[in-house]
């Protein structure tokens, strides 16, 4: 008898118990309703892309020399060198580059391994298309620079986490020329320069 | 207990001073309150669709719904018109008739259940001897056309679905039921007017929740379940039956069921109000300012007052439930199909038969505080 | 005729032609799920006859456990019995057709006679319309008790059967040998019966 009584006294805890975490959970609920929404509204704003962001792939026509290894560096082989070889002058021109963006994972190796630098990431990601063929750009499209979301009258740029001043989460309304939290890359190399400069001397 | 304004006898006798006969004044005044009552109904699921976006939205940090009217308000018209112009798809081995059956017999028990809600001393379509008890009998046909969209949709999501909604309801229409027997025991009507009446007169101290703690807490449990609010949502689990007897639906026939569960959600929130928040009653009894402002009852103005008072507290406490409910929703994980099951026989059965004993009990003890 | 006696009629006359219309589905329909269905329909449209005869909490009842309880287990054990079996016509099956349309009309004729027969005392109480609620409790507690109880003992039994064949979760794989000493056990593996403390259930050490 009394060890029924302490089985129902052990359910009654355990009900109350539960009701309890219910309520600890309602009132996290109710606490995120005052907060201020974290999601982007995305065609009126926009997050700025970081400056490492591997966006789309800029092509350079003139730098180019038609060595393949972009083609060779590729986990797939996707770029597409069009070139034919001018006995004249012995070098390689170049009639058409181009690459698959429906198809590219966006990697990044072409860009590292270019001799010339003349493949770059750009920021743009924007590549709707209503037909999967035309994600397949050739060099006078990769060519296109993308258009800066900072310089777009229509659309409120917005600072990604890591470029938000220490404390903030809140990209909205910052204060004009507020920087972000630690040292700017530049600010780094200079201190490293006159750090081996002061070494040096 | 005439008191307060008395719209159809008013309407009645205006029409028979223009030369109608009682009989025809009296069956034109009858589809007033009807027409009245569904219109509000169609606005409460605009408010309600509204809510639940936005509170939905609140609580995830969201926006919600923003471009389509005044913050978004007109969302839910806009979701409707898209459903009215949907292209009405009957799946190839369906079963047309119990398809076409099964939403219909969803919404219209919802619809008429809307019947018994009062929202002021008069201001309700009927107030029928069996009252809320005729709640609970419309509320047990809705399995039946759960069941049939989900057979007929010849789609084993939907069966399954059909199959644990019937299970589902069935087993939370008991403890329900004897949660609202214990207030009938202390109200000693059915009536939901009676009811209320009971509650009146000492403001916010007077109403039910004080004196059925746990019954309050196992109605609402049991109506969430039977409107297959998320922690039981069992029935449409997207993750293990696509959307459940929902699966096959498309335009207005998905559109019943989506009006449907919505208009039961307030239903359910304004049933709850009227057995446990004092209906119409206003945390602070009415009556007693006017008798401390020294204003006769019977003052045309004041009737209007009591009234329009009476409208926005039964609304207002609806559409708090409602908030508590989507708050909830977003609160609680979704319970299993077994864990549903143990919650509702094992667990709120017996706490709702041992609260009916006690209220018993207590009224037979205490008839001065529980209703003698 | 008022206006209310002519709504009446008609309504009467409505129902009634469910009610028959929907009984005649349910028996002579070969589609179990619809007969089911039908069932509902019926359930539905006798209760609204007792709406008519001013009876609303019989009617409310009817609705709540002929059509909520009833017809949808029906429906349930229709959906959850997963059995299809081909439909093989039975040789000579219009003898068995014939003689059920028989034995169907006699009964037919037999209860039409004996109602045609009868003089039905008409009642000239009114009816009590809403009081009825407390009538029928009031009958339920003084004449009618032991009816009332007898049929609760009846649904206590059935509750009990019910959660002993639902609680048999080990079916043992081969049936019991010895089919006389067992014949009044249900087939279940044996197992220690869990004592009721908390303790006692964590103590095999």
């Amino acid at each position: 008898m009394l060890n029924f009584l302490k089985q129902v006294g052990d359910y009654a805890k355990e009900s109350v118990q539960a009701a309890k975490y219910i309520g600890q959970g309602l009132s996290v609920t109710f606490d995120h309703m005052r907060r201020r929404p974290v999601t982007v509204q995305y065609p009126y704003e926009k997050v700025i892309p970081s400056e490492r962001y591997r966006g789309r792939i800029h092509f350079e026509f003139d730098k180019c020399i038609s060595c393949e290894v972009c083609v060779r560096v590729c986990p797939i082989n996707l770029p597409v060198v069009d070139w034919e070889f001018d006995k004249a002058s012995k070098k390689k021109t170049l009639n058409h580059y181009s690459i698959d963006f429906g198809v590219c994972i966006f990697c990044g190796n072409c860009v590292e391994y270019c001799p010339t630098n003349c493949l770059s990431m750009t920021e743009e990601y924007e590549m709707a298309a209503y037909d999967r063929h035309e994600l397949n750009y050739d060099n006078v499209a990769m060519g296109r620079l993308p258009y800066k979301v900072t310089q777009d009258p229509m659309v409120t740029p917005l600072r990604e986490y890591a470029y938000l001043p220490k404390g903030v989460t809140d990209p909205h309304d910052l204060p004009a020329g507020s920087r972000r939290a630690g040292k700017l890359p530049q600010e780094l190399l200079e201190e490293a320069e006159s750090a081996t400069s002061n070494a040096d001397s | 207990m005439s008191q307060g304004i008395d719209l159809q006898g008013s309407f009645v006798e205006l029409l028979t001073q223009f030369g109608l006969p009682a009989g025809v004044a009296k069956a034109m005044w009858l589809p007033l309150p009807m027409t009245l009552i569904l219109l509000a109904a169609t606005v409460s699921i605009f408010v309600t669709v509204w809510l639940e976006r936005k509170i939905s939205a609140a609580a995830q940090q969201r926006i919600g719904p923003e471009f389509a009217g005044p913050l978004g308000t007109l969302q839910a018209a806009a979701d409707g018109i898209k459903l009215l112009f949907k292209e009405d798809i009957v799946p190839a081995k369906a079963d047309t008739i119990l398809f076409t059956l099964g939403p219909a017999l969803v919404v219209i028990p919802v619809f008429l259940s809307l019947l018994i809600i009062p929202f002021g001393q008069n201001l309700v379509i009927t107030d029928i001897g069996v009252g809320i008890f005729l709640w609970i009998a419309l509320s047990s046909i809705t399995p039946i056309g759960l069941l049939m969209s989900g057979y007929s949709s010849n789609n084993k999501y939907s069966l399954l679905g059909g199959l644990r909604a019937a299970a589902q309801s069935i087993s939370y229409e008991i403890p329900l039921a004897l949660a609202v027997l214990a207030i009938v025991l202390m109200s000693n009507s059915l009536s939901t007017i009676d009811i209320v009446e009971q509650q009146s007169g000492y403001g916010i101290l007077g109403w039910n929740v004080w004196r059925q703690p746990v019954g309050f807490l196992i109605f609402w449990i049991a109506a969430l379940a039977e409107c297959e609010r998320l922690p039981f949502d069992l029935p449409e689990a997207e993750e293990e039956l696509v959307a459940g007897y929902q699966t096959e639906y498309t335009g207005m026939k998905f559109g019943l069921f989506y009006v449907g569960s919505y208009v039961n959600l307030v239903l359910s929130a304004l049933i709850f109000s009227i057995l446990y928040l004092g209906g119409w009653e206003s945390p602070i009894s009415v009556d007693l300012l006017s008798g401390l402002f020294g204003v006769s009852e019977t003052t045309p103005w004041l009737q209007v007052i009591t009234a329009a008072i009476g409208i926005v507290m039964t609304v207002v406490k609806a559409y708090l439930l409602v908030f508590l409910a989507v708050l909830l929703r977003w609160t609680v994980p979704r319970v299993r199909i077994d864990q549903l099951l143990d919650l509702g026989w094992k667990f709120l059965l017996p706490v709702a038969l041992v609260n009916l004993l006690l209220t018993a009990a207590l009224k037979i003890t205490f008839p001065v505080a529980f209703g003698g | 005729m008022t206006l209310a006696e002519g709504v009446q009629l008609v309504l009467f006359g409505l129902l009634a032609a469910l009610v028959i219309g929907t009984a005649l589905g349910v028996v002579l329909l070969s589609n179990i799920v619809y007969s089911a269905f039908l069932l509902g329909g019926v359930f539905l449209s006798i209760s609204g006859l007792y709406v008519l005869l001013n009876a609303g909490f019989v009617a409310a009842a009817q609705i709540l456990i002929y059509v909520g309880a009833v017809n949808v287990l029906i429906l349930f054990g229709i959906m959850l019995v997963n059995k299809s079996q081909p439909f093989t016509p039975v040789r000579r099956g219009w003898i068995r057709l014939i003689a059920t349309g028989g034995v169907c009309l006699g009964l037919f004729a037999l209860l039409s006679t004996m109602i045609l027969g009868t003089s039905w005392q008409l009642s000239t109480e009114t009816p009590v319309g809403d009081g009825a609620t407390v009538l029928i409790g009031m009958h339920f507690f003084s004449d009618f008790l032991l009816p009332f109880e007898l049929a609760s003992v009846l649904l206590l039994m059935a509750l009990v059967g019910a959660i002993i064949l639902a609680r048999r979760e080990f079916v043992p794989d081969e049936p019991p040998t010895d089919a006389i000493s067992d014949a009044l056990k249900l087939p279940e593996r044996p197992r220690e019966l869990v004592p009721a403390g908390r303790e006692g259930s964590e103590s095999p050490e």
